[in-house]
C-alpha cells in the first residue's frame, strides 16, 4: 500500500509527444483508471510508472521516495499485462510463486502464500496446470494472483480484461474491485472501455493526446463532464449548440428561448457553447408533464429505434417549425432519447414525438471547435 | 578425395531423410482422416526419394559387411577394435560437445539481447551469422592457418592452445544453424512481455533469462544443439587442413587402406547420428511449456 505521485511526467517518441506534463497523485489503496482512446498515452504513462520506459522529464514518486531512476525489478510494483504474460514453462502455482522465490522467502512460507492466493482467486483446482491448458479467465486470474503475491506497493493493470470475453470480463471486473478493496493495494488500471473504468474506479483520469483531459469520480465524469471530449467519450451525449447570454447568471439562448443552465460561470457573454444532455434525461412529452418549466422542447420524428436492454434509444430528427434560428438542433443533428424499453412501442420509427430537454440539470461547456462535432450517439450504454 | 563424399553423406543424409519421413507420416495421417486418392506423382516422388536415399546406404552395407562375396561382420569388428577408431571418435565427440555448448552459451544470450534491447541490430546480426554459408570452410581453414600458423607471430597451431583454433572454426560454422534455431524460438514467444513480467516480479536480467526465457525456448535450444553437434561431428575440411585426426579424417584414412572396414564404420557413424537425432527429438517432445501463451479459449 503506497501513495503514488507522478510529477510533470513528459515522454516523446521521436517527434511524437506521447505524454505531456502529466501530474497525478494516487492515494493509499485508491483504484484509479486511465481512460482514453488508443494512442492517448495511457499505456505509456503506466509503463513509465512501472519503469519500463524512462520519462524525458518529470518524476515517479512512491511514498515520498523518487523511484524514477530505479529499474522495474527494484520498484516493488506488481503488473498485469494485456496478454497475461504467464510463464509458459511454469504451472499456475509456480507462476504465482515466482516473485516470492525471487525474494528468497522460505519454501514453507511461499507454499502457504501461494495456496492462499490460489484460494482467493478460485484457482486451487488448476494449481498444477500449465497456462496453455487454462482458459483465458483462469490465465488472467493467475496473472493477477502472481502480481499480488509480492505484496506490491502499487498494482498496475494494463488493459487486463481486453483479451477475455464479455461475460468473464464483468466477473473479473468485480473481482478486481473486491480484491483491491480487500487487500488495500494502490492500483492503476489502464483501459479504453469506459464502462469498465466507471464501474470499478475510485477516480477516473480521462486522457486525450498524451494529456489529462479530466480527473474525477465516475459520477462526476459521467454527470458533469467538463470537456466535450470527456462528454463524448463517456457514454452517449447530446451536444446542443447554444449562445451564452450571461455567463455570470448562467443564461444561454437557443431557438429564441433563454434558459438557465449550470457550468456557464466561466464562459464569456456572446460566445458559442455546447449544452450537454444525456439521452436518459430527455423525456417524451405527454399530458402529465406537458408544462415547459423553463426547459427546451423539441418536436420531431423518430428515425431509428435501438434496443439497449432496459432502455431503448430513439434517434429523433427535428421537424422544423420556421427557419433555422427557431430550431433546437442544427439540421444535420439527431437527438438521442432513451426511453424504457417497455414503453418504446409508443414511439415506433416514423412516429412523431415531442420531448423535453431538462436544461436545469444539464451542463454547458465552451464550444472550442469552430465547427461543432457531430453528436455522440454511439453504442456505448450507461454503466450498469 | 572419394572418401570425403562418404564421410559427408553420413550427416548430410540425415536431414533429407527426416523430411522424407515427415512427409510420409503426414500422408498417412491424412489418408486416415479423409481417404483422398494419393496422386500418382506423389507416389513416384516418394519412391524415387526412398531409392535415392536408401540405395547408397544399402550399397555401403553390402560392401562393408563382406570381405569378398560372403556376408561377414568381420570388418565391423576390425574397425571397432582399432585404437585409432576410439581416439578419433573421442576427439570428435569432445570437439562436437564443446562446440555445441560454446555455441549455445554465446548465441542464446546474444539473440535474446538483440531481440529485447537492440531490435535494430537484428538485420546486422542475422547477416553476420549467415556469412559462414557464403564463405566456404576451405577459405576459413586457409585464413586460420595463415593468421595462427607456424609462420605467424601468433603461432597457435603448434602451441597448447591449438584446440582453440578448431573450437573457433567450428563455432563459426555452426553459427547460422544455431542462431536461426534460437532466433526462431525467441520470436515465437513474446520475449519482451515475458521479460517485463519477470522483471516486475523482482527478477534481475540473468534470472529472467535462465528461469523464464531459456525454458520457453527449449525447443529452439535443442534443435540448435542438434544442428551444432551434427555439423561439428561430420566436419572434414577444417579438421583435415588444420591437422586434427577427428572421426571423419580417420574414416577417410581407413577407407583408403581397408575399404571394407571404412564402409562398416560409416554405417556405425550413421547410426550414432541417427540415435542422437532421435534422442534429442524425444527430449524436445517431453519439454513442457513450449507453446505461446496468449488468450486461450474460454
Amino acid at each position: 500500500m503506497s501513495r503514488l505521485e507522478l510529477v510533470n511526467v513528459c515522454k516523446s517518441f521521436g517527434d511524437q509527444p506521447a505524454v505531456s506534463d502529466f501530474n497525478l497523485t494516487v492515494e493509499n489503496g485508491e483504484l484509479v483508471s486511465f481512460l482514453g482512446p488508443s494512442g492517448c498515452g495511457k499505456t505509456t504513462t503506466l509503463r513509465i510508472t512501472a519503469g519500463f520506459e524512462a520519462p524525458d522529464s518529470g518524476a515517479v514518486i512512491v511514498d515520498g521516495i523518487d523511484v524514477t531512476d530505479l529499474t522495474p525489478n527494484k520498484r516493488g510494483m506488481g503488473m498485469v499485462f494485456q496478454g497475461y504474460a504467464l510463464f509458459p514453462n511454469m504451472t499456475a502455482a509456480e507462476n504465482v510463486e515466482f516473485g516470492l522465490a525471487v525474494r528468497k522467502r522460505a519454501p514453507a512460507e511461499r507454499r502457504a502464500r501461494v495456496a492462499e492466493l490460489l484460494e482467493l482467486f478460485g484457482l486451487s483446482h488448476v494449481a498444477g496446470s500449465y497456462p496453455h491448458h487454462m482458459s483465458g479467465g483462469q490465465q488472467q486470474r493467475v496473472a493477477l494472483a502472481r502480481a499480488v503475491a509480492i505484496e506490491p506497493g502499487v498494482l498496475l493493470l494494463d488493459e487486463p480484461l481486453s483479451a477475455v470475453d464479455a461475460k468473464v470480463r464483468e466477473e473479473l471486473r468485480t473481482e478486481i474491485r473486491r480484491m483491491v478493496t480487500q487487500l488495500g493495494i494502490t492500483t492503476i488500471l489502464v483501459t479504453h472501455d469506459q464502462s469498465e473504468a466507471l464501474s470499478i474506479s475510485d477516480r477516473v483520469v480521462v486522457m486525450n493526446r498524451g494529456a489529462i483531459e479530466e480527473v474525477g469520480t465516475p459520477g462526476q465524469i459521467y454527470a458533469e463532464p467538463r470537456s466535450a471530449f470527456t462528454a463524448g467519450f463517456i457514454g452517449a451525449m447530446n451536444e446542443i449548440p447554444v449562445r451564452v447570454v450571461s455567463g455570470a447568471q448562467g443564461v444561454v439562448e437557443r431557438a429564441g428561448r433563454r434558459v438557465t443552465v449550470q457550468g456557464a460561470a466561466g464562459l464569456a457573454d456572446g460566445e458559442p457553447a455546447l449544452l450537454l444532455v444525456r439521452p436518459e434525461l430527455i423525456e417524451p412529452l405527454n399530458a402529465a408533464n406537458g408544462t415547459l418549466n423553463g426547459d427546451l422542447t423539441l418536436t420531431g420524428r423518430v428515425e431509428v429505434q435501438t434496443f439497449l436492454g432496459a432502455t431503448t434509444r430513439l434517434l429523433v430528427r427535428e421537424v422544423r417549425q420556421g427557419d433555422e434560428n427557431q430550431s433546437v438542433l442544427p439540421s444535420a443533428r439527431r437527438l438521442a432519447v432513451d426511453v424504457p424499453s417497455a414503453a418504446a412501442g409508443n414511439w415506433p420509427a416514423g412516429s412523431e414525438v415531442a420531448v423535453r430537454i431538462p436544461v436545469g440539470s444539464s451542463r454547458v461547456i465552451a464550444d472550442r471547435s469552430a465547427v461543432s462535432p457531430a453528436p455522440s450517439t454511439g453504442p456505448a450504454a450507461p454503466p450498469a | 578425395m572419394s572418401g570425403t563424399s562418404i564421410t559427408g553423406e553420413a550427416t548430410e543424409e540425415t536431414l533429407p531423410a527426416v523430411v522424407a519421413g515427415a512427409h510420409a507420416a503426414g500422408a498417412a495421417r491424412r489418408s486416415q482422416n479423409r481417404k483422398p486418392r494419393t496422386p500418382i506423382w506423389a507416389v513416384v516422388v516418394l519412391a524415387v526419394s526412398v531409392v535415392y536415399f536408401l540405395l547408397p546406404l544399402y550399397a555401403t552395407a553390402v560392401f562393408g559387411f563382406s570381405t569378398g562375396k560372403a556376408f561377414t561382420l568381420q570388418p565391423l569388428f576390425d574397425g571397432l577394435g582399432d585404437d585409432g577408431f576410439h581416439s578419433a571418435l573421442i576427439l570428435s565427440l569432445t570437439y562436437s560437445i564443446v562446440t555445441t555448448v560454446l555455441a549455445l552459451v554465446v548465441v542464446a544470450p546474444t539473440a535474446y539481447l538483440v531481440e529485447l534491447r537492440f531490435p535494430r541490430l537484428r538485420a546486422t546480426v542475422e547477416f553476420l551469422t549467415i556469412l559462414p554459408f557464403v564463405i566456404p570452410p576451405i577459405i576459413l581453414a586457409v585464413g586460420l592457418s595463415s593468421v595462427y600458423g607456424i609462420n605467424s607471430p601468433v603461432n597457435l597451431i603448434s602451441s597448447d592452445w591449438a584446440p582453440v583454433l578448431l573450437y573457433g572454426g567450428y563455432f563459426v560454422l555452426t553459427l547460422p544453424f544455431v542462431f536461426r534455431a534460437i532466433d526462431n524460438a525467441l520470436r515465437a514467444v513474446d520475449v519482451r512481455t515475458l521479460s517485463e513480467a519477470a522483471e516486475s516480479l523482482g527478477a534481475n536480467p540473468t534470472r529472467t533469462f535462465l528461469q523464464v526465457i531459456v525454458p520457453s525456448i527449449s525447443l529452439g535450444l535443442v534443435s540448435g544443439a542438434l544442428l551444432a553437434f551434427t555439423t561439428a561431428m561430420g566436419e572434414f575440411t577444417l579438421a583435415a587442413l588444420l591437422g586434427y585426426p577427428t572421426f571423419p579424417v580417420y574414416l577417410l584414412n581407413v577407407n583408403e587402406y581397408s575399404p571394407h572396414v571404412g564402409k562398416a564404420l560409416v554405417l556405425v557413424s550413421f547410426l550414432i547420428t541417427w540415435a542422437g537425432v532421435i534422442a534429442l527429438a524425444a527430449v524436445a517432445r517431453r519439454t513442457p511449456g513450449t507453446r505461446v501463451v496468449r488468450g486461450g479459449p474460454m
